[in-house]
């Protein structure tokens, strides 16, 4: 009898019962009968956002077949791929292009460069303190915006500023740092290290700490471990890195702008004179539209023959 | 006190009310019309900085102490706002400003597109000279408010020789990267024609002596950018010499860069700002709009605002800022104009794709 009345007094934790009262409220909405599309289901906002994209692109698609009459200042009716042309023939735009994708290319290479010791260390030091202190600095400047980023690296390598402050006490007259190409490099390279680090450090993660202890042990140095365990093995990491920072540097804005002093344009500069300050907007969905197509090119190039490392695909064997 | 109220003393009061009215920047509206509803607030696209302060200062304080209505600016590059207004406009929804304070150049892409609204019934035009007046425009889908000059600012201590005479002295080595333009050329390709050894009649068919200068400009490296840019790069000591306007040379000179400018012999280029509203807006917000821009045109709000820029005005007799009273970044006189520029907006527009292609073929390679 006491059993009885213990049962009859026993209430489930309100955790619990809140989860049950979830879990009906649920049923109501989503019916277990639906369970098979709940993968649709979550799906959904993500394909809702990339449909907004897909149709963004039409329009644009649509534009870029106009060109503008300079008399309105409205696109004309016919249809027309001289705004295609006026790219083709215009070495100016080659120009831009190329800029943009050696840009990209030594951003990627460099990055990954000094990614890969920093994540390293982040990842095997056995100091917290010091882990912490890799992770906030890697950290504090990913929380400032671009913009504000590139004003410092002003500041700092300006003619006047402590870079040239520093050179000035070995008795170095200043120099002119930026403004230049190696200026906008310097500063994506700035930029992309926090995206780099974030994308390499799971896959150094992953790297059971015993098999360089094995390599180690059957005699291999530490550049041989580095070379044939670790590298390898960090693969999936330097992929997905150096598809993000690459892709990342090919459409940047704010670096080229503000670093390049006018005439270190990127693609995505040439887009925004076209599309503001000529007001010609048909060029400017052309220049866009080449640019998707080129980032999407090379990130398909690179999927298909590493995959996509820990972006999660896998690439041809 | 014992006052008699006769029908001579009403009259009196009555007249005197109505003569104060009349001396307000609103008194036709007032007095012939039932003022529309007011909104909240009115914006006003506008440049930041010393711009900025200066419309504030000269209109936007005076139009809200006098009417109640807040104003609003809206710091959008002129450039960005324009596609924004253009696409309202198409979509028939209300644009995102009240007043667009723009280049004439630009402007008048949007009064040909047709996306302005009319201006020629404000009560102040009837006080402004001609150069209020967009030149190749129906009326005044935009009303011009001052001109500006594209100077040759330069800092004293690089020359030591005395104030530049010509476009040319840019070429001297030593000025090799110290020197500066506007990114997308302007201000620079007229003057250029000239010291490139061309003539200005032959702008736009031929502009060959205009691109060889250009050419010659590049092998000296000069920095490109925009307004806030020059500031900057005075003040932080990146160069010596660009051909900028001279509102933005006296804002580094306030700022206590030690800073001159002149016009070289080629001559420089003269242009005008203007204010215009877009289409779209409910009629009480695009009545206070014309409101504002009567106000701009007003005597006293002349004054202010463009003692802040330091440019000279579109109504007569303001009286020059100190300092700038025969300065050819001033010009008021009609020989202050022979050594200026001026090539119609319509030519502008026309050619502004072509010219900006070009430069940026010669300064990006």
């Amino acid at each position: 009898m006491p059993r009885d009345s213990e049962d009859r007094s026993f209430r489930y934790p309100l955790k619990w019962r809140i989860m049950d009262g979830l879990n009906a409220a649920l049923d109501l909405l989503w019916p277990r009968r639906l369970g098979r599309y709940t993968g649709w289901a979550l799906l959904t906002p993500a394909l809702l956002l990339v449909g907004i994209l897909v149709l963004g692109l039409f329009q644009i698609a649509e534009n870029s077949l106009h060109t503008l009459d300079t008399s309105t200042f409205l696109p004309g009716e016919e249809y027309t791929l001289a705004n295609y042309l006026i790219v083709a023939e215009s070495p100016t735009y080659w120009r831009i292009i190329w800029r943009s994708l050696l840009g990209a290319g030594l951003t990627v290479f460099f990055t990954l460069l000094l990614a890969l010791p920093y994540s390293y260390m982040m990842v095997r030091t056995n100091k917290a303190a010091l882990r912490k202190t890799l992770l906030i600095v890697l950290f504090l400047p990913f929380f400032i915006g671009q913009v504000v980023r590139a004003y410092g690296i002003l500041i700092v390598m300006g003619s006047s500023g402590a870079v040239n402050d520093a050179l000035g006490l070995v008795g170095i007259e200043p120099i002119r740092l930026l403004f230049n190409f190696p200026a906008v490099v310097f500063g994506l390279v700035q930029y992309m290290l926090p995206f780099a680090v974030l994308m390499l450090a799971p896959a150094l993660t992953a790297i059971p700490r015993e098999t360089e202890t094995a390599a180690s042990s059957l005699g291999a140095n530490w550049l041989k471990v580095f070379r044939h365990v670790i590298l390898p093995m960090a693969k999936p990491g330097l992929v997905g890195a150096a598809l993000v920072v690459g892709t990342l540097s090919l459409t940047d804005f704010a670096m080229p702008a503000m670093l390049g002093g006018g005439s270190q344009d990127f693609i995505a500069n040439a887009i925004y004179d076209q599309f503001f300050r000529t007001a010609d907007q048909g060029l400017g969905s052309a220049l866009a539209l080449l640019l998707v197509a080129l980032g999407s090119v090379i990130a398909g190039v690179v999927i298909a023959f590493f995959g996509a490392g820990t972006l999660g695909m896998r690439g041809r064997k | 006190m014992n006052r008699n109220i006769t029908r001579r003393g009403i009259l009196r009061t009555g007249m005197a009310t109505g003569g104060a009215a009349l001396l307000t920047p609103f008194s036709a509206s007032r007095i012939f019309a039932q003022e529309p509803e007011k909104p909240a607030e009115i914006i006003v696209r506008a440049w930041g900085g010393d711009w900025v302060a200066a419309l504030k200062a000269g209109v936007s304080d005076r139009f809200t102490e006098e009417t109640g209505i807040a104003v609003r600016h809206d710091l959008t590059e002129d450039n960005e706002i324009q596609p924004k207004i253009w696409a309202a406009v198409a979509q028939g929804r209300i644009p995102p400003i009240h007043v667009n304070w723009d280049t004439t150049t630009n402007a008048s892409k949007s009064a040909l597109r047709g996306v302005t609204e009319d201006l020629s019934d404000l009560a102040n035009l009837a006080n402004t000279t001609d150069l209020a007046k967009p030149i190749g425009l129906d009326g005044y889908p935009i009303v011009n408010t001052y001109g500006y000059v594209y100077v040759l600012a330069y800092r004293p201590e690089a020359f030591p020789d005395g104030a530049p005479k010509s476009w040319r002295d840019l070429l001297d080595p030593r000025l090799k990267r110290r020197i500066a333009l506007y990114n997308d050329g302007i201000g620079f390709h007229f003057p250029a024609q000239v010291a490139g050894g061309g003539s200005l009649e032959d702008i736009p068919g031929n502009m060959d002596a205009c691109w060889e200068f250009i050419r010659e400009i590049k092998n000296q490296q000069p920095l490109l950018g925009e307004d806030p840019d020059f500031t900057a790069w005075f003040q932080n000591g990146e160069i010596d010499a660009a051909c900028t306007i001279s509102t933005n040379a006296l804002a580094a000179k306030k700022n206590g860069i030690d800073l001159a400018w002149t016009v070289p012999e080629e001559g420089c280029k003269f242009d005008t700002d203007g204010l215009w509203i877009p289409q779209g807006l409910p009629e009480n917000e695009l009545y206070w709009a014309k409101q504002y821009i009567n106000m701009a045109l007003s005597q006293e709000s002349q004054q202010i605002w463009l003692d802040g820029l330091g440019l000279p005005g579109v109504v007569p007799d303001l009286t020059p800022p100190e300092g700038l009273e025969n300065d050819p970044s001033y010009p008021t006189k009609p020989e202050d104009f022979e050594n200026l520029i001026r090539i119609s907006s319509k030519i502008q527009i026309e050619n502004e794709s072509e010219w900006f292609a070009k430069f940026k073929e010669i300064m990006q390679g």
